[in-house]
């Protein structure tokens, strides 16, 4: 069931649907930890729909994504469903607009949700609301302050 | 500004000379595989007026050493734990020091768990002195110093409760087990956040309240400000309330009923307490 979670579609989806750049900042914190990252969808009354991206560590401090957490990540199977934490720059993800069971996410108005949170540093919570099945392309950028730096959401048209 | 009802403070009899009671949990939100890692919690407990800093033990399973009122105090309370199917267990094992109350607690199954340490119906003489002064003395039959006026018998009882849920929170655990004041509703206790209207409605004996409660939260952390930042409301007659915090961190939640006793009798008042942890995060 969670095997298409991460199909960054590269390999499942000629045309991406959903593009996001993400930059981790190079934070010199000694030790420093790589943070915790969540990118999910969620309804505009703020219900979780689908998890997007998912880059942590032991399942003991998946609590702290903690908005993930409670919209997503409690109600899943926690076993393997996680890519690992990844080290500061600039990093691509790629999303086909499927949900975990491999159907098209619905056209309409959602909430795209970042969350980063790192042992022994910040949390950081943003989110932008996008349109799924528009038919304009759209391209968002967000920039953090704490533990995410500039993101860019780039949706293609229909 | 909050979305409650706010009130004057109401004067109930038991508020006038009891403590604070809480229940602390190092977790109230864990993640995890129970069958790999065992979660598990540590709880302190105290009684105390300083909000989550402890004073005096609370609970105890008969091998502390303790004062005399201490001991008999706890060896009278009930233990429980309402497991996420529902199930309650008896006999928590509590360990008492000098200023607080430790107790483990380790979670197999997913779900929601509530802790209870429970005072059942105790029976209290309040009165004045031959000098003037206010006492009061525990028992149905207490005898009283010769000159005692202003004699008032009340009896109370007490429910110190807080809620943890590993991975996803459920709700059999929330279901009143029919003992004392106990708190339910359309809101999960462990899943509060600040900004977002929650929803409580507050049960009897098992059954729905006829009467408006009283109701304060107080955040933690009272021995480092100036104010005690307390926030009063009171229930609908049903019980319910509605609360918005504005602050993360832990509350502590005194719910509190007086009746008069159904039937004719020697004490004039019977107060219900609810004493309950909550954790609330933000976004």
């Amino acid at each position: 069931m969670y095997v298409l979670l991460f199909s960054f579609i590269a390999i499942t989806n000629p045309k991406p649907m959903v593009q996001i750049e993400l930059e981790l900042p190079d934070i010199q914190a000694k030790p420093y930890h790589r943070p915790y990252v969540a990118i999910w969808l969620e309804t505009p009354e703020r219900k979780g729909v689908h998890t997007i991206a998912l880059w942590t560590g032991k399942p003991d401090w998946l609590k702290d994504l903690r908005q993930w957490w409670r919209k997503l990540g409690r109600s899943m199977k926690v076993d393997g469903i996680s890519g690992a934490t990844r080290k500061p720059g600039s990093h691509r993800i790629v999303w086909d607009g499927l949900d975990a069971e491999g159907r098209p996410i619905q056209p309409g108005i959602y909430l795209l949700n970042f969350e980063a949170s790192r042992e022994e540093g910040g949390r950081e919570y943003l989110r932008q609301e996008i349109t799924i099945g528009a038919k304009a392309a759209q391209k968002l950028t967000l920039t953090g302050t704490r533990e995410l730096r500039a993101i860019t959401i780039t949706i293609q048209g229909e | 500004m909050y979305r409650i009802t706010f009130i004057l403070a109401l004067c109930f009899g038991v508020t006038t000379f009891a403590h604070d009671r809480f229940i602390l949990p190092s977790h109230t939100i864990l993640s995890g595989d129970p069958t790999e890692t065992v979660p598990s919690v540590t709880l302190t407990a105290s009684i105390s007026n300083d909000i989550f800093h402890p004073d005096k033990p609370l609970g105890d399973d008969g091998t502390g050493e303790l004062n005399p009122f201490l001991k008999q105090l706890f060896d009278n309370m009930q233990y429980l734990v309402v497991h996420p199917d529902g199930r309650v267990e008896t006999g928590m094992k509590w360990n008492a020091f000098g200023r607080m109350s430790i107790a483990d607690l380790t979670l197999k199954t997913e779900g929601t768990y509530r802790i209870i340490q429970r005072q059942g119906e105790t029976f209290l003489t309040m009165f004045t002195n031959a000098e003037g002064h206010k006492d009061r003395r525990f028992g149905a039959s207490p005898n009283l110093p010769e000159g005692a006026t202003h004699i008032k018998k009340v009896t109370f009882e007490m429910n110190v409760v807080c809620f943890i849920s590993l991975n996803s929170p459920n709700k059999k655990a929330l279901m009143p087990i029919g003992k004392g004041l106990e708190l339910g509703g359309p809101s999960h206790p462990n899943d509060l956040f600040v900004g977002e209207n929650n929803s409580f409605q507050l049960t009897l004996d098992g059954k729905t309240l006829s009467e408006p409660a009283s109701v304060v939260l107080i955040p933690g952390g009272t021995r480092h400000r100036n104010d005690r930042n307390r926030l009063e409301l009171q229930t609908q007659p049903d019980g319910r309330f509605n609360v918005t915090l504005k602050k993360s961190g832990f509350y502590l939640l005194h719910a509190e009923v007086s009746r008069e006793p159904e039937k004719p009798s020697k004490f004039s008042s019977q107060s219900y307490s609810l004493f309950a942890t909550l954790e609330v995060f933000p976004e």
